[in-house]
C-alpha cells in the first residue's frame, strides 16, 4: 500500500530529514512510527501526500508512483489518504456537522450525499449525539475524533495520523487509539506517528523508528525503544 | 459543476463578507480610482466643447464701404466663397447691421440717442466669413489680404488661433495630469486589491490548509478569491455610477453658466454612453483586478 525506495529529503540548507529511507506497508497493516522530535517523521507524512517533494528515491502508494507527482493530480491523491494532525485543524465558527461536511463541500460532494455520509462517520467515531456543537463546545478528544471523522468522508485506504494523541490526556487518547484501531479492523491501513511509549507498547503492532532521518528498527510486535 | 459553482459564489461572498472591513476599503480604493478615470473623460469632453464652442465662434468680418452697391457686394461674396478654405459667407446688410446693433444695445438709451442724433445709418454692411477648419486659418488670411477690391472698408482679423491654441494647452495639461494622477490611483488599486487577496488569503489560511489536506482541487480553492475581486469591481462600478451623476448634477450648473448658449450636457453625454464608459471600465478593472488577486491567491493556494 505504501512503498519508499531509498527515500531522501534534503530541507534547504542541507537538513537531511530522512536519508535513503524503504519501506514496505501492506494494506490493512497498523503502523506505528516513531522517533525523536526532528527524526523526519511528518516528513515522512508530507511525502506521502505530496506536500513535500523527496528529493531522492521513490514513493508509491496503492501502486501509484506518486514521486514525481504533477500538481493537478494531488487532489485526487489526497481524496485517498485521510491525514490527522496533532492540532485538530478544526474550523471554530462551524458545527462539527458543518466541519465534516465542509471536506465534501470543497470537493464537489453533492447534498445528499453529504447529507448520507457525514452521519455514517461522525457514527463510525461516536459522535452522533454531538454533530451541532461547535468545536468549543467539546473535548479535546472530540474534536480530535471530529477530524478523524473528516478524514474518512472520501473513505480513504490509508489514514495518516501525525501524533494525534499529543494535546490529548491519557484517557482521550486511549479512545482516538482505540477509534484508529477500529478503523483498522474496517480494512483502512493506518500509519500513526507517536511519541507515547505507553500506546505504542500497548498496540502490540508493528513498530518502525527512525533516527536521524533513517530507519534503526522495524519489527512486526514492536517496542518504544528509545 | 453547478453545485461547485454555487459553492464557489457562496464561498467567495462568504469571503467578502467576513473581511467586511478590507472589502470596504478595497471598493473605497476602487470607486477613487475610477473617479478619477471618469474625471478625466469629463476634461476631455468639456475641453472638446470648449475647443468646438470657439471654433463656432470664429468668424472673420469683412468691413465694406457704406458706399458699396448691393451688386458689387454680391459679386465680391461669391468671389469669397469660392475659396477653398471658406465653409460659408454671410452678406450683413447696412440695414441689417443697424438692427442688430439696435437690438445689441436697447437697454442702452444714450447709444440709441446719439445714433438718433446722427440720424443717417453709421454703419457698414459687412461679409462674415466662417472658415472652413483651424488648420488653414491662415492661409485664409492671407488670401483675404490679397483682395484687392475697392469696397472693402477694414478687414478685421481677430487672432482667434491663439485663443485655441491656449485652451488647446490647458486642456492637454489637465487631461495629462489627470492620466498621470490616474496612473497613480490603478497602481494603488492594484496593489490594495493584491493586498487584500493576500490578507484574505491569510486570514483564511486554516480554511485553506483544510481544503488542501482533504482534497480540494487549486482552482476551488482560488475560483472564490477571484470571483471576490469580481464583485469588488462590480460594486464599485456601480457606485462610481450613482456618485459620479451626482457629481454631473453638481456639475452641471456651473458648467452651463461657462458656456453659456452651448449644449454642453455631460448627464445626458454619460446616459447615453453608459453602457460604452462603465461597461468598458468593469471590464478592464475586472480583468486587471482578478490578475492582481491571482497574483496573491496563487502563492498562497499551491498544493
Ligand atoms: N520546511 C522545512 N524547512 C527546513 N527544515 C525543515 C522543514 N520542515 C522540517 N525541517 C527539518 O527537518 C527535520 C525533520 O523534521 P520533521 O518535522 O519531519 O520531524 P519530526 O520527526 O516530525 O519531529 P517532531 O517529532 O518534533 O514532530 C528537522 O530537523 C526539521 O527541523
Ligand atoms: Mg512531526
Amino acid at each position: 500500500m505504501i512503498k519508499f525506495y531509498n527515500v531522501s529529503k534534503i530541507y534547504p540548507v542541507d537538513v537531511r530529514a530522512l536519508n535513503k529511507v524503504s519501506l514496505h506497508i501492506k494494506p490493512g497493516e497498523f503502523v506505528s512510527i516513531v522517533g525523536q522530535s526532528g527524526t523526519g517523521k511528518t516528513t515522512m507524512v508530507k511525502a506521502l501526500i505530496g506536500e513535500e517533494r523527496i528529493d531522492e528515491g521513490k514513493v508509491v502508494v496503492g501502486g501509484w508512483d506518486i514521486t514525481d507527482i504533477k500538481e493537478n493530480e494531488i487532489p485526487i491523491l489526497r481524496r485517498q489518504i485521510g491525514v490527522i494532525f496533532q492540532d485538530f485543524k478544526l474550523l471554530p465558527k462551524k458545527t462539527l456537522f458543518e466541519n465534516v461536511a465542509f471536506a465534501m463541500q470543497v470537493c464537489n460532494g453533492s447534498p445528499s450525499k453529504i447529507r448520507k455520509i457525514v452521519p455514517q462517520v461522525m457514527k463510525i467515531v461516536g459522535l452522533e449525539s454531538k454533530i451541532n456543537r461547535y468545536p468549543f463546545e467539546v473535548s479535546g478528544g472530540e474534536q480530535q475524533r471530529a477530524t478523524i471523522a473528516r478524514a474518512l468522508v472520501h473513505r480513504p485506504k490509508i489514514l495518516l495520523a501525525d501524533e494525534p494523541t499529543g494535546n490529548l490526556d491519557s484517557l482521550n487518547a486511549h479512545e482516538i487509539i482505540e477509534l484508529l484501531l477500529r478503523i483498522n479492523r474496517f480494512g483502512t491501513t493506518v500509519v500513526l506517528v507517536t511519541h507515547n511509549r505507553e500506546i505504542v507498547n500497548g498496540l502490540k503492532k508493528r513498530v518502525i523508528t527512525l533516527d536521524n532521518g533513517t530507519i534503526i528498527s522495524d519489527q512486526a510486535v514492536g517496542k518504544y525503544i528509545l | 459543476m453547478l453545485i461547485s459553482l454555487l459553492r464557489v459564489v457562496k464561498f467567495s461572498i462568504q469571503d467578502i463578507y467576513r473581511n467586511i472591513w478590507l472589502s470596504l476599503v478595497t471598493i473605497m480604493i476602487l470607486i477613487l480610482s475610477l473617479f478619477t478615470i471618469n474625471m478625466l473623460l469629463v476634461v476631455k469632453v468639456v475641453g472638446d466643447t470648449a475647443v468646438e464652442a470657439i471654433k463656432e465662434k470664429i468668424d472673420i468680418n469683412l468691413f465694406l464701404k457704406t458706399t458699396a452697391e448691393e451688386n458689387e457686394i454680391l459679386a465680391l461674396k461669391a468671389k469669397i466663397s469660392n475659396l477653398s478654405e471658406v465653409k460659408d459667407v454671410t452678406y450683413i446688410s447696412k440695414t441689417e447691421a443697424l438692427e442688430n446693433f439696435k437690438n445689441k444695445h436697447t437697454d442702452n438709451p444714450e447709444v440709441l440717442e446719439a445714433l438718433k442724433i446722427l440720424g443717417a445709418n453709421p454703419l457698414s454692411p459687412t461679409l462674415v466669413i466662417k472658415p472652413r477648419n483651424l488648420e488653414n486659418f491662415d492661409s485664409l488670411i492671407n488670401s483675404l489680404n490679397a483682395f484687392e477690391d475697392q469696397i472693402i472698408e477694414s478687414r478685421n482679423f481677430a487672432n482667434y488661433k491663439v485663443m485655441l491654441g491656449k485652451i488647446n494647452s490647458i486642456t492637454e495639461k489637465v487631461y495629462d495630469a489627470g492620466l498621470v494622477l490616474s496612473a497613480i490611483f490603478i497602481a494603488i488599486t492594484l496593489l490594495v486589491i493584491y493586498n487584500s487577496a493576500r490578507v484574505t488569503m491569510y486570514t483564511h489560511r486554516r480554511e485553506i490548509t483544510i481544503m488542501r489536506l482533504v482534497g480540494a482541487s487549486k482552482k476551488f480553492i482560488q475560483m472564490p478569491y477571484l470571483l471576490s475581486s469580481i464583485i469588488y469591481t462590480f460594486i464599485g462600478v456601480l457606485i462610481i455610477m450613482i456618485v459620479f451623476y451626482l457629481f454631473l448634477r453638481l456639475l452641471q450648473p456651473y458648467l452651463e453658466a461657462f458656456f453659456v448658449g452651448y449644449n454642453v450636457n455631460l448627464i445626458n453625454y454619460f446616459f447615453d454612453n453608459s453602457l460604452k464608459i462603465f461597461g468598458t471600465q468593469f471590464l478592464v478593472a475586472a480583468v486587471i483586478n482578478v490578475l492582481a488577486s491571482y497574483l496573491a491567491v496563487r502563492k498562497y493556494s499551491k498544493v
